[in-house]
């Protein structure tokens, strides 16, 4: 291997791809893109596999292989041109769920197809039951959005007229998905520049060479890493809340991870057979899940390629919450499921990795989402808003407070932008004292955000966790606080749940409820659970948590031994 | 699921029975590689053993 070379051409590829996220950023309409950056860009061989990323949305990194072979599967790149963008969002196809939408075009040099500039985007609004995109009811596929098998948006440079009409006749936000969609164009169009750039630079064999060994460099040290683990099989489970259909009824995680050698398989068998509601995930997700997992529990320095990929094997029976058939819906799978999933595998690793996994974390996206017409424009407008949660302790620090569930990586929307964007006021936002986990190191906190309502009606829908079951502490450590949603009707002095206001069958999952002028939303998100045996923090530590406020003396009395007086 | 030759109006594809991976009809490297086993269809050898390794492991493990 030619080290330097490789090196080079490996940096420029991912500042490419880094490029290719700022366009995209700085071009697209949604919140979702420019605040949040709930997308991501990467670049492909001629197989699909992914050569180069940036370091966006890890959840949708894990997913591009799976995402780009099986496109290549339906449009064969024998059908492919010059100038050609391809459109796919379909669940059933290696797609993560109906909102995420990718796109890659085909990158020629001297008429030779060489490789794929792809990008990956969370579009906020997609037609089906609900605005926003996340029907927390749905029960089938076709309530959760139009669903884009592999197409041709542009071919040789031009708009398939044809394609544009039907995806934007059916969104409730045409203008703003418009221009998303081209951002997310403009996105692979830098990307297939800039790596025409690099073959005309570097010469077709010498990049071709390059990109194969950086492959297997990545699978090199990734296969080493792994050699490092002790040989076994580790199991977890979990479960994870009500499905928004039945309340009562919730549905096991079952996880195997087996190490042998240099490889993993991850083996979901034993896992709930496919629910009635859209917590199901795909099996794209379940695969980027315990790819990411592995990531997390492996050097960061390795580069993010297929390569180190390539000694995961993922098996994820069909038909059950962690691989959705056809036609069941999937939209929460890849925010609410995804990051159990990868609880769960950390949770399994954790007796023969303590030092490389944290105990769980709020493991949900919150997915907020609402729409309705403005009353001052009169345009409709759609939202689809996540929050932070709390993260789980680790053995070396506490966990992290209101960041982005685990492979999100996103961003939360400023109230400033929220309250310019949305007809929203945000009376507040504050951390949740005492929901981080108890431990010798404490789980994150998560927030609360509370909202009144300044349009005649917003429609809201929501698909979220942990209402019902607290995330886990680990070695000793305590559980972190659950989350809550709940609604204040003008004029009225009570805070009720959902199910109690709305009939809803579930506090966490719902769809379509008409919040009024007046009327307030208070979105309560989970903590991360606690590490270690709280009798083990330091007494410093203590006293700084009830100081700062993340701790009240009460909690710090009960799990600590805390004495108010300072001692 | 009942397929369409002309792919119109539904996937040209099954899943394997173990893994869950993706078999499409018309890929020569998935044909060359799918297993039919158990009156089952699987995407290679691997997944076969696999799957009766694992049943193997299950029915010997302690009852709980």
């Amino acid at each position: 291997m030619d080290f330097v070379t490789m090196n080079i051409l490996e940096s420029t590829m991912v500042s490419i791809c880094r490029e290719m996220g700022i366009t995209l950023m700085k071009t697209s309409y949604s919140t979702i893109f420019n605040e949040a950056l709930d997308f991501t860009c990467g670049l492909a061989d001629l197989n699909g596999d992914m050569i180069a990323v940036a370091d966006y949305c890890p959840a949708q990194i894990g997913g591009m292989p799976l995402l780009v072979k099986s496109c290549l599967k339906e449009i064969p790149a024998s059908e492919l041109e010059d100038g050609d963008v391809i459109l796919h969002n379909d669940p059933y196809r290696g797609g993560l769920h109906t909102p995420e939408h990718t796109f890659f075009k085909p990158i020629f040099v001297s008429g030779e197809l060489v490789g794929y500039a792809v990008a990956i985007g969370h579009i906020a609004e997609v037609g089906g039951m609900a605005p926003g995109g996340f029907c927390g009811e749905a029960t089938e596929i076709f309530q959760e959005g139009l669903r884009v098998p592999p197409v041709k948006i542009k071919k040789r440079g031009e708009d398939n007229i044809e394609v544009w009409k039907l995806l934007l006749a059916n969104v409730r936000t045409p203008r703003v998905n418009y221009g998303d969609l081209r951002a997310l164009i403009a996105a692979v169009d830098l990307g297939e520049k800039g790596m025409r750039g690099v073959y005309e630079k570097y010469g077709l064999e010498t990049v071709r060479r390059n990109v194969s060994d950086l492959l297997l460099y990545s699978e090199r040290r990734m296969r080493a890493e792994i050699e490092a683990l002790p040989d076994g099989i580790y199991p977890f489970s979990d479960i994870i809340e009500s499905d928004g259909i039945d309340a009562e009824r919730h549905y096991p995680i079952e996880v195997e991870v087996h190490v042998r050698g240099g490889e993993i398989v991850v083996d979901y068998t034993g896992s709930a057979p496919q629910a009635a509601g859209p917590i199901n995930a795909t099996l794209g997700v379940a695969t980027s899940a315990a790819y990411n997992a592995v990531l997390h529990m492996t050097d960061a320095s390795i580069p993010r390629n297929s390569g180190c990929f390539r000694p995961i094997r993922v098996v994820a029976p069909p038909g059950t919450i962690v691989n959705v058939d056809f036609p069941a819906p999937s939209v929460g799978g890849n925010t609410e499921t995804h990051p159990r999933l990868v609880g769960a595998i950390l949770g399994a690793m954790a007796p023969v990795a303590p030092d490389r996994v944290m105990a769980a974390e709020g493991a949900t996206h919150c997915n907020f989402v609402f729409g309705g017409v403005d009353a001052e424009t009169q345009e409709f407008f759609a939202c689809y808003d996540l929050e932070g949660v709390g993260w789980g302790g680790r053995s070396f620090a506490d966990g992290n407070d209101g960041v982005d569930s685990i492979n999100g990586n996103c961003r939360i929307t400023p109230v400033e932008v929220y309250e310019t964007r949305f007809p929203w006021r945000i009376e507040s936002l504050a951390f949740n004292v005492d929901s981080g986990g108890a431990g010798a190191h404490r789980g994150g906190l998560g927030y609360t955000k509370q909202m009144l309502c300044l349009n005649d009606v917003i429609v809201c829908s929501q698909m979220t966790d942990r209402h019902l079951f607290a995330p886990w502490g680990l070695a000793g450590g305590g559980e972190g606080g659950c989350g809550a949603t709940l609604v204040q009707n003008a004029g009225r002095d009570d805070w009720r749940t959902m199910p109690e206001v709305y009939g809803k069958a579930s506090t966490s999952r719902y769809s379509n409820v008409a919040i009024k002028r007046g009327d307030r939303v208070r979105l309560v998100t989970p903590g991360g659970g606690g590490y270690g045996d709280p009798a083990e923090r330091s007494p410093e530590a203590v006293a700084r948590d009830v100081r700062e406020g993340y701790v009240s003396a009460a909690a710090a009395q009960r799990h600590y031994g805390y004495d108010e007086g300072g001692k | 699921m009942k397929f369409s030759g002309n792919r119109f109006y539904i996937e040209s594809y099954t899943k394997c029975a173990n893994c869950g991976t993706l078999v499409y009809d018309d890929s020569p490297e998935d044909k060359a590689r799918k297993v039919v086993a158990d009156g089952a269809t699987y995407c290679s050898q691997w997944c076969v053993d696999w799957a009766h390794e694992r049943e193997a492991r299950r029915a010997a493990a302690p009852k709980t």
